[in-house]
């Protein structure tokens, strides 16, 4: 078999093959994984996928100009291949005086975000995880009968990043998480509901709370009718409130402030949401109180997120928000764990002083929302609320507004604060008026 | 979800295979060497379906994959990104009864694959018998895209040119544009899949993908325009004056959009342009023919095959071989030939989209509809390029018979909700229809519907015919794919907008 290279053998090729050829400034990243899934259907695993993947990217800045290439060929030829094809990308990209590497050693802090031997864990153990969602949904509620799709997912990676400049570190991360998309049916009314969590530690899944939610979100929308145009106060739970938070997040990348594609451009200080909406970007995960930032406080912009470069060009402290994909992706400005804070309204209280609503159950197409402008025309699902009691659901209905005059027209901010998969987090928000398209 | 694209080149890429191409209609027969990197042999690629089934197993399959890619990003006026990169590896699939066990990951050699085969093997409970597989038979399928040159050949000066190109000519449209980022993709993706009933076919796919993002701004209003040239084939596709229009487009459709007024909320007659893209017939009806949730019961076109499932005006095709078109392959991605497959046909639902599992569990024919993003995904049910066959209406007769209405020029992302049938898709060009005629433009409109009822309803269908492309995701894979529809009228549909 040929000769396979450790990861810190790997790393260390590259940087060899960097300084042979006279780099001054360059930048490796490797990143090994191991992920599996399993599906079930009818009661039995369908199908077992294991991946492994491994990988390196190589980022060279030459006479002040960007390169990056990348490879799975981990060969010593591979490598020096990917750093020299690296060293030519750099000549195709234009000088940019801003551009550097991390020169500040890393810190060893424990960020706790990894279990060994997750993806280890026998066959049985990891489909029981599934199993046991589609059995609480089945439980909740009888009209749930088949299931779209059920897995249990897990990962577990490595991640190493060195520059000629001595900076290196690594650190290990685990994943593991459960999703169902559960079918109601009731008098040949079919109506599906999703729901999945993801945590570091298997013992953090919760299957039975995985399985419940779903079967409600499905159940809770037979028999929907459509709505008659109008405007209207919405309820957004804290599920449906990240689903729009994402969306927001762009907004404070220092990359689209500097280039002129957030609305969130030169309003530092400035007030662009209601008093009651905190955002904070928590890089180190939950709880570490010392790394968090607060990018909207009390409902005034306080800061962006930055990448060592977009630091620069603003006069900043970089965040450590240059975020990759994997070994292939370039970094990019994003958000860590972006969440709204909780608030200390009682939503459901509020709510009943509302004559009429609408709560969101689902939005379709939230990929298409343009963050430049901030407009927002979704599709939408929703239970039609008189007094905060449920009088009948919907479909077939669209919301739509803007971000930023969403985020001024919050009237409630529970204290529900939840965090979902994919590094977001909200309470249940109360939106004093969306227009809501229908019949 | 769409793979990271950059792509290295090895300085000694082997030449592995020559594959003929007939250039268009009366062109001159030259032969292009795509496949550059040895891949599997025969040889090989049975000795790992052997090993994989060497613990018991009914069938086992190799897919193998050599993605390269280049990407080159134009942003803020200046070349912000070059990035290069090769990605390798394999699947090995082996099912078993009713359980399907896949392994896959990075392979550099025989050695790594081998290797692969056996980890797939121990995933299959032991106990089945060594299943004898027959001899391989590699075989050469029709090529429907057509590559005169290879992406991997031209200079990337000229590549950098057609974004500079792009940079200029959207800014020297209007003032108002604020921002320009301008995108290079290529991607050339080499596959082999091998199976044990003897399979044995190679496929090589050169995607390229130009795109225009401009942002536009008026007072505090910010505006986007996008528009893209992406396709199954070679650099020639990528002229000047094809760039040059897209940056036009783009441009035009941001200006557009800061100037307009806010769409309405409501339920209106709707003209959808053949220009707009087929984004409508693939959410509001396409997905839901995808065979694997039709297995399930689950599509609102579950057990319809030979019923009425939309007006005797709609015609439904799936078309993999249509030449140079973003979904266009030799085959799928389990090595069934593409083809073009009629779905509804004058409004009677005829077969769904399938690979080999669900053609054979629901006793209908393959289509060569499974696809995978990458070696690293078991191949699932999906579209290639989707279209509603033309008409008879005269188009601009489709326009004139609408008193009061919208009319959508071009189409954005969409969404369906597939077991209700709900679906949205996003609209990024459009104008109130006022006496037959294009009246104000509008902005931040969604069209929201339930397909089957959608599809029952529309009344006229143009002879026109419209293509737009877009990744498709699923299941959490991204797939390339185009659509295409005629100019269509919906007597009423909502339009989601804001109300004064």
């Amino acid at each position: 078999m040929s000769e396979r290279l450790t990861n810190e053998a790997i790393v260390d090729t590259a940087l060899q093959a960097l300084r042979d050829m006279a780099m001054p400034l360059g930048e490796v990243f490797l990143r090994e994984a191991q992920s599996g899934s399993v599906e079930i259907k009818d009661g039995a695993i369908e199908s077992v996928i294991a991946r492994g993947e491994r990988g390196v990217g190589i980022r060279v800045i030459d006479e002040q100009r960007l390169g990056f290439a990348y490879t799975s060929d981990l060969s010593a030829d591979g490598i020096r291949g990917c750093a020299d094809t690296a060293r030519r990308m750099s000549a195709v990209t234009e000088r940019d005086i801003d551009l550097v590497l991390a020169t500040r050693p890393l810190d060893d802090a424990d960020l706790d975000i990894y279990q060994a031997g997750i993806v280890d864990r026998a066959l049985g153990e990891r489909g029981a995880v599934a199993l046991a969602v589609e059995e609480a949904a089945r439980a909740t509620d009888a009209r749930v009968t088949q299931f779209r799709k059920t897995t249990y997912s897990d990962s577990e990676s490595t991640t190493m990043i060195a520059t000629t400049g001595g900076v290196r570190g690594s650190f290990r991360e685990s994943y593991c998480g459960a999703m169902t998309s559960a079918v109601a049916t009731e008098n040949g009314d079919r109506q599906i509901g999703y729901h999945g969590e993801a945590g570091r530690r298997f013992a953090e899944l919760e299957p039975r709370r995985i399985g419940e939610r779903a079967a409600r979100r499905a159940a809770e929308k037979l028999g929907a009718k459509p709505l008659a145009t109008q405007k209207l106060p919405v309820v957004l739970d804290p599920w449906m409130a990240m689903d729009l938070l994402r969306a927001i997040g762009p907004l404070f990348s220092a990359d689209n402030v500097l280039k002129g594609r957030s609305l969130f451009a030169n309003k530092v200080g400035q007030r662009v949401a209601n008093e009651r909406i905190t955002v904070i970007d928590d890089a180190r995960g939950e709880g570490v109180a010392t790394t968090t930032r607060v990018l909207i406080e009390g409902g005034t912009l306080r800061g962006y997120l930055t990448s060592l470069k977009t630091a620069r060009k603003l006069g900043l402290d970089a965040t450590g928000n240059a975020r990759r994909g994997g070994y292939g992706s370039p970094a990019r400005v994003g958000t860590s764990n972006l969440f709204i804070d909780a608030g200390v309204d009682d939503t459901e209280a509020a709510v009943r002083g509302l004559d009429r609503a609408l709560a969101v159950t689902s939005l379709l197409n939230l990929h298409t929302i343009d963050p430049v402008s901030g407009e927002f025309s979704l599709g939408a699902t929703g239970n039609y609320l008189e007094r905060g009691e449920r009088i009948h659901p919907v479909q077939g209905i669209t919301i739509a507004g803007n971000l930023t005059d969403l985020l001024n027209a919050v009237v409630g901010v529970g204290s529900d604060l939840v965090f979902g998969p994919g590094g977001l987090g909200s309470p249940t928000i109360v939106i004093s008026e969306l227009s809501i398209g229908g019949a | 979800m769409v793979h990271a694209r950059g792509a290295r080149r090895s300085p000694s890429s082997a030449i592995s295979r020559t594959i003929g191409f007939l250039l268009g209609s009366g062109g001159p027969h030259i032969a292009i060497t795509l496949t550059r990197q040895p891949s599997v042999s025969a040889r090989d690629a049975q000795h790992a379906l052997r090993t994989a089934l060497s613990r018991g197993g009914d069938w086992a399959e190799l897919y193998w994959e050599r993605h390269e890619t280049l990407q080159l990003v134009l942003d803020d006026g200046r070349i912000e990104d070059a990035i290069s990169g090769v990605d390798q590896g394999a699947g090995i699939r082996v099912t078993k009864g009713e359980r399907t066990t896949y392994a896959n990951s990075n392979v550099a050699d025989v050695d790594d694959l081998i290797a692969l085969a056996g980890r797939a093997a121990r995933g299959v409970a032991e106990g089945g018998e060594l299943h004898e597989t027959s001899d391989p038979a590699p075989d050469e399928l029709a090529r429907p895209s057509t590559v005169a040159i290879d992406p991997r050949d031209v200079a990337v000066e000229r590549k950098v040119g057609l974004l500079r190109r792009a940079n200029e000519v959207a800014r020297a449209l209007d003032p108002r544009v604020q921002q320009v980022t301008a995108t290079y993709a290529e991607s050339v993706q080499d596959v082999l899949v091998a199976n044990s009933d003897g399979l044995h076919r190679a496929d090589t796919r050169v995607r390229l993908n130009v795109a225009v993002h401009v942002v536009a701004k008026q007072a505090d209003v910010l505006e986007s325009g996008f528009e893209a040239l992406r396709g199954t084939a070679g650099f020639e596709m990528l002229t000047d004056e094809a760039v040059e229009q897209a940056a036009r487009d783009a441009a035009r459709r941001a200006i557009l959009n800061v100037g307009a007024q806010p769409a309405p909320a409501g339920t209106y007659t709707v003209v959808l342009s053949s220009e707009a893209g087929g984004t409508l017939i693939h959410e509001s009806v396409g997905h839901g023919l995808e065979a694997d949730l039709n297995l399930k019961g689950l599509s609102v076109y579950s057990g319809r095959i030979g019923q009425k499932v939309a007006s005797e005006l709609i015609t439904v095709i799936d078309d993999g071989t249509d030449p140079n078109k973003r979904g266009t392959a030799a085959m799928d991605d389990e090595g069934t030939p593409t083809q073009r497959t009629v779905l509804i046909e004058k409004g009677i639902l005829r077969t769904y989209l399938s690979d080999r599992k669900h053609a054979e569990k629901l006793g209908i024919k393959r289509s060569g509809n499974a696809r995978r993003e990458s070696f690293r995904y078991l191949p699932i049910c999906r579209m290639t390029n989707t279209m509603i066959a033309r008409g008879t209406s005269d188009p601009e007769k489709i326009l004139r018979s609408v008193k009061d209405g919208v009319f959508v020029k071009k189409m954005g992302g969409g969404q369906v909700d597939v077991v209700s049938g709900n679906f949205a898709f996003e609209i990024t060009e459009c104008y109130r229809i006022r006496d037959g005629k294009l009246a104000e433009p509008l902005r931040g409109a969604t069209l929201v519907g339930q397909g089957p009822k959608l599809m029952s309803e529309i009344d006229m269908v143009g002879t026109d015919l419209g293509y737009s492309t877009g990744t498709c995701g699923k299941d959490g894979q991204g797939a390339p794919v185009a659509d295409a529809q005629p100019t269509l009228r919906i007597p009423a549909v909502v339009v989601g907008g804001k109300l004064k």
